[in-house]
C-alpha cells in the first residue's frame, strides 16, 4: 500500500514531467530498457547523464569565455550536449541546446549567453526534478518500475 | 566469437547474435545504444574512440559484422572512420548523428555509409539494421557468381553449415566469405565441385582467411590493370590477371573495383556538381567552396586509404567531371597521362611513376604546385601515400596538402624559369614534374608552371590535349592560391588535366562553364602578343601565332597563361573578350569573353583562376615575365599577387576557380 502509493506518486511525477514538456518519449524507451538484467538502467543512464552533460556544460562555459566569437566550436560543444539530452529523452534542455545553436548560426554572442544561461537552468531544474523521481522510485521498491505516464 | 559457438547459442538465427561495434564518444549516448543493440539479440562490442574501434577491427578483421559509428567525435571524424572501414574492412557501417541535415546525410552516403541514423535512435531502427550485412554479402556473393541464395536459405543444411554459421554468426568478415566464396569458385573452376563446401568449411569455420588488405602497392597495381583495361570495361577476372598477385581473389578485386568505382563516382559528382556552379558563372561562392570543401574533405579519407591512390588516375582522366577528379588526375597518372596527350607525357597507366612531370631544371623541386593541387582537393593525401614510392614528382603534386598553404610563397621563389622554359620546349612531353613538395617556393610553381608549358605546347600542337595545361593550370593555381584559392585551384586544376581533351575545353568554353575550363587551358590573354617572350615557354613560338590570331578570340587559345598575366591589365589581356578579365583563367570562363572567340584552340590553357588570384598575378606575372623569358615564377608570383590585389576577377566568376578546384 505504502508502496503502491510511492509508486503512484512516481507515476503522477513522471506525467507531470513529460506533460510540462521535460521529457520525451525517448525518456519511455529508455526506461522500456529496463529489465530483470538491469533493473535500474534507467537510473544508471540518468545519473550517467547528468555527470557528462555537467562536464559539458563546463566546457562551453570555457569556451565562451577562452575563445570568444569562436561560433563554431561553441557549437560543436552544444551539439554534443544536445546528442547526449536528445538520447535520455530530455526535451527543453534540448530546445535550448537548439536555440544555442541557432544563435551560433547567427552569430549572435548575446544571443548565445543567454540561451546558454537557460541551458543551464533547465539541467539543474531537470536534475532535481529527476533525482527525486528516482527516489521516489526507489521507495517504492524494486518491482516498482516506472510506467507510462497516464498508465 | 566461433562461428560454432554462435551457431548453436543463436539457433542459426540471424540477425540474431550478429556482432557489431558501436562507436560514440558520448556515453550516455553509447550506453543507451548498446543496451538497445543487446535488445535486438546483437552481441555488442562498444568503444568510445574511434582510433581504439579501429584497432580492433584491424586487429580481428572477422570478428565483426557491422559498425555503428557516431559522426562527431573529437579523436577522428566519422566520415574518415566510415570510409576507411568502408575500404581495409569492408564491413558495413552505419553512422549515426544529432545532425540530420541534408547535406550531412549527403556526406555520409557520399562516404559509403550504409545508413545513416538520427539520434535519439530508436529499438526498431536498430531492429532492421542487419540488413545491411546481409545485403553486402550478398553483393559480394554475386560477383563471384556464387549462389548466394542457396548459401542464404539453408538453414539446417549441414553442408553449408560454414556458410551458414557465417551468416548466422554475422559472419565474421568477407573475407571469410569470399574464401569460401573462393572455394567454391576455385573448386569450380578446378573441377573439385563436390569439395567445395567441405573446402569451404575447412577454411571458413577455422582459420578464416585474411582480409584482403589493400596496401599502397596492391592499390596501385590494381590501379594500373584497372587502367590498362579502361575503367569501365575493367572486369575483376582480368584485372586480377594482370595485377598477378598471390592470393588475390577475384572477389577481392571485385569488391575492390566496386568500391573505386563508387570512389570515381563520388568525385565525378561533386566534380559536375562543381563545374555547374562554374557554368552558372556566379554560382554561390559558398556552393562552390562547399563542393572544394567537400571534396577535400572527402578526400581526407581517402588519403589513409592507399585506395584512394589509385581512384584518382583513370577514372578521373576519362570522367569530363574532371574537376574533381583533376586533383586527383594529379596524383593519378592519368592527368599526367592526358597531358602527356600525345606526347609528351609518359604514358602511364595509372601508375603514379609514370606521371613525370619534371620541370626541366626543377625536377626535385618540391612540387608544390601539384602538391597544391592535391591538396586542395584533399585528395592529395591519397596519392601522396600512394605516389610516394613512386614518382617523386608526381608524389610532390600530390602531396600537395602542405602546398596549399605554402603557396603563396612559392610562387613567390619561382626562379627557375629560364629553366623552366628550356625545358619545357625541350620536354614538352614530358616531363611534368610537379614537385610535390610543400614547400611554398617556387619550385613548386615552377613545378607547375613548367608543366604548363609543356602542356601548352603540346596544345599548340595539338589543339585540345590539354593535359599538361591542366596540370599546370592546377599547379598554378593551387599554388598561388594560397589557402582555399589553391586548394580550390588545385583541385581544378587536376581536374583541367584532366580535362585536357579540347573537347572538354571547348565545351567548357562554351558553355562558359568555369568547370569545364577547369582542363581549359590556361587562357591567355589576347595580349599575349606582348608577351611573347613568355610564350616562349614551351613553345612559345607556337603560341604565339595562336596568340596572334586569337587576339580577339578568346583567351582559349592556347596562349600562354603568362601572356595573360603579362597583361598586368585584365580587361586588356582579354583583348575583346571581358573588360574586366584580368584574372586569366577566371575570367576565361566568362562566356562573354570566352565563348566570343570563336577559335577554340584548345591549345590554350583556360586557366581558371580563382577570380582574385588570376588577374592578380597575371599582371604582375606580365612585368615578370618580361624580365625573364616567361618566368613561371614570375607568373607564378604574379599570380599570386593577383590573388591578393585584385579581386574583380573575383565577380566575375564567383566561384568558378574554386569550385573547379573542388571540383579536382
Amino acid at each position: 500500500m505504502d508502496y503502491s502509493n510511492l509508486r503512484r506518486q512516481a507515476a503522477s511525477m513522471k506525467k507531470s514531467l513529460f506533460d510540462q514538456g521535460y521529457l520525451d518519449e525517448q525518456f519511455c524507451q529508455v526506461e522500456d530498457l529496463q529489465d530483470e538484467a538491469s533493473p535500474n538502467f534507467a537510473e544508471e543512464v540518468i545519473t550517467l547523464f547528468f555527470k557528462d552533460s555537467a562536464r559539458l556544460i563546463s566546457n562551453i562555459e570555457q569556451a565562451l569565455e577562452k575563445y570568444p566569437k569562436d561560433f563554431n566550436k561553441w557549437d560543436a560543444y552544444m551539439q554534443q550536449l544536445k546528442g547526449s539530452c536528445s538520447s535520455i529523452g530530455a526535451s527543453r534542455m534540448k530546445s535550448e541546446c537548439m536555440s544555442f545553436r541557432e544563435f551560433c548560426g547567427q552569430g549572435n554572442v548575446e544571443g548565445c549567453m543567454k540561451s546558454f544561461q537557460k541551458v543551464k537552468r533547465e539541467h539543474g531544474v531537470l536534475r532535481q526534478k529527476l533525482e527525486a523521481y528516482f527516489q521516489l522510485l526507489r521507495q517504492a521498491g524494486p518491482a516498482g518500475a516506472a510506467t507510462r505516464p497516464g498508465m | 566469437m566461433r562461428s560454432e559457438e554462435r551457431n548453436g547459442a543463436v539457433g542459426n538465427q540471424f540477425p540474431v547474435g550478429m556482432r557489431v561495434l558501436a562507436v560514440d564518444d558520448d556515453p550516455v549516448c553509447l550506453k543507451v545504444l548498446e543496451t538497445l543493440l543487446r535488445r535486438c539479440k546483437y552481441h555488442v562490442t562498444t568503444t568510445n574512440q574511434a582510433a581504439i574501434a579501429l584497432r580492433m577491427l584491424r586487429e580481428n578483421r572477422d570478428s565483426f559484422d557491422l559498425v555503428i559509428s557516431d559522426v562527431h567525435m573529437p579523436d577522428m571524424d566519422g566520415f574518415k572512420l566510415l570510409e576507411l572501414v568502408g575500404l581495409e574492412m569492408d564491413l558495413p557501417v552505419i553512422m549515426l548523428s544529432v545532425n540530420g541535415e541534408t547535406k550531412t546525410v549527403m556526406k555520409g552516403i557520399t562516404h559509403g555509409a550504409c545508413d545513416y541514423l538520427l539520434k535519439p535512435v530508436r529499438l526498431e531502427e536498430l531492429k532492421n539494421i542487419w540488413q545491411h550485412v546481409v545485403r553486402r554479402r550478398f553483393s559480394n556473393r554475386e560477383r563471384a557468381n556464387v549462389d548466394v541464395y542457396e548459401e542464404c536459405s539453408r538453414p539446417s543444411n549441414v553442408d553449408f553449415d560454414n556458410v551458414h554459421s557465417q551468416i548466422t554468426c554475422g559472419s565474421p568478415d568477407q573475407s571469410g566469405r569470399p574464401s569460401k566464396k573462393r572455394k567454391e569458385y576455385h573448386s569450380e573452376d578446378e573441377d573439385e565441385g563436390g569439395e567445395s563446401n567441405g573446402q569451404g568449411n575447412d577454411d571458413s569455420s577455422a582459420p578464416k582467411k585474411p582480409r584482403v588488405v589493400w596496401s599502397v602497392e596492391l592499390h596501385r597495381k590494381f590501379v594500373a590493370a584497372v587502367n590498362h583495361l579502361g575503367v569501365d570495361k575493367a572486369v575483376p577476372k582480368r584485372i586480377l590477371e594482370l595485377m598477378n598477385v598471390d592470393k588475390l581473389t577475384r572477389e577481392n578485386v571485385a569488391s575492390h573495383l566496386q568500391k573505386y568505382r563508387l570512389y570515381l563516382k563520388r568525385l565525378s559528382a561533386v566534380a559536375s556538381q562543381q563545374a555547374s556552379i562554374v557554368a552558372a558563372l556566379g554560382g554561390s561562392d559558398t556552393f562552390m567552396r562547399m563542393g572544394a570543401l567537400e571534396g577535400l574533405q572527402g578526400y581526407e579519407g581517402f588519403t589513409s586509404s592507399e585506395a584512394m591512390s589509385s581512384f584518382s588516375p583513370q577514372g578521373l582522366l576519362n570522367r569530363n567531371n574532371l574537376t574533381s577528379f583533376g586533383i586527383q588526375g594529379m596524383a593519378a597518372s592519368r592527368p599526367i597521362q592526358i597531358a602527356t596527350g600525345n606526347s609528351t607525357i609518359s604514358h602511364s597507366t595509372g601508375d603514379v611513376n609514370r606521371y613525370r612531370l619534371s620541370l626541366p631544371g626543377t625536377s626535385n623541386r618540391q612540387g608544390n604546385v601539384a602538391q597544391g593541387l592535391a591538396a586542395s582537393v584533399g585528395q592529395v593525401q591519397l596519392p601522396q601515400k600512394w605516389i610516394q614510392g613512386e614518382n617523386h614528382d608526381l608524389s610532390n603534386i600530390v602531396s600537395g596538402n602542405g602546398f596549399v598553404n605554402s603557396v603563396p610563397g612559392t610562387l613567390r621563389s619561382v626562379t627557375n624559369s629560364p629553366l623552366l622554359q628550356q625545358d619545357l620546349v625541350e620536354r614538352r612531353q614530358a616531363k611534368m614534374v610537379i614537385q610535390p613538395s610543400s614547400s611554398a617556393n617556387s619550385e613548386r610553381l615552377e613545378g607547375t608552371v613548367g608543366v604548363s608549358s609543356s602542356l601548352m605546347d603540346s596544345h599548340v600542337s595539338q589543339q585540345g590535349d590539354f593535359p599538361l595545361s591542366v596540370l599546370s593550370a592546377s599547379a598554378l593555381f593551387s599554388g598561388t592560391f594560397a589557402s582555399s584559392n589553391i586548394s580550390k585551384l588545385g583541385a581544378t586544376s587536376s581536374g583541367s588535366t584532366t580535362i585536357c581533351p579540347s573537347n572538354d575545353l571547348r565545351v567548357a568554353r562554351d558553355n562558359k562553364m568555369g568547370a569545364s575550363s577547369f582542363g581549359s587551358a590556361i587562357r591567355l590573354s589576347p595580349d599575349t602578343a606582348q608577351n611573347q617572350k613568355y610564350l616562349n615557354f614551351g613553345g612559345g613560338s607556337s603560341l604565339r601565332h595562336n596568340i596572334d590570331s586569337e587576339n580577339t578570340d578568346s583567351l582559349l587559345v592556347s596562349k600562354l597563361v603568362w601572356s595573360s598575366l603579362l597583361n598586368s591589365q585584365p580587361p586588356s589581356t582579354f583583348g575583346s573578350q571581358r573588360p574586366d578579365n584580368g584574372s586569366l583563367g577566371v575570367k576565361m570562363i566568362e562566356p562573354a569573353s570566352v565563348t566570343a572567340a570563336p577559335q577554340m584552340k584548345i591549345d590554350t590553357f583556360d586557366i581558371l583562376t580563382p577570380k582574385n588570384t588570376l588577374e592578380l598575378s597575371f599582371p604582375r606575372l606580365n612585368s615578370e615575365l618580361s624580365s625573364s623569358s616567361c618566368s613561371f615564377d614570375g607568373l607564378l608570383n604574379s599570380i599570386i599577387k593577383v590573388e591578393k590585389d585584385d579581386a574583380s576577377f573575383s565577380d566575375d566568376l564567383g566561384c568558378d576557380f574554386y569550385s573547379l578546384g573542388a571540383c579536382i
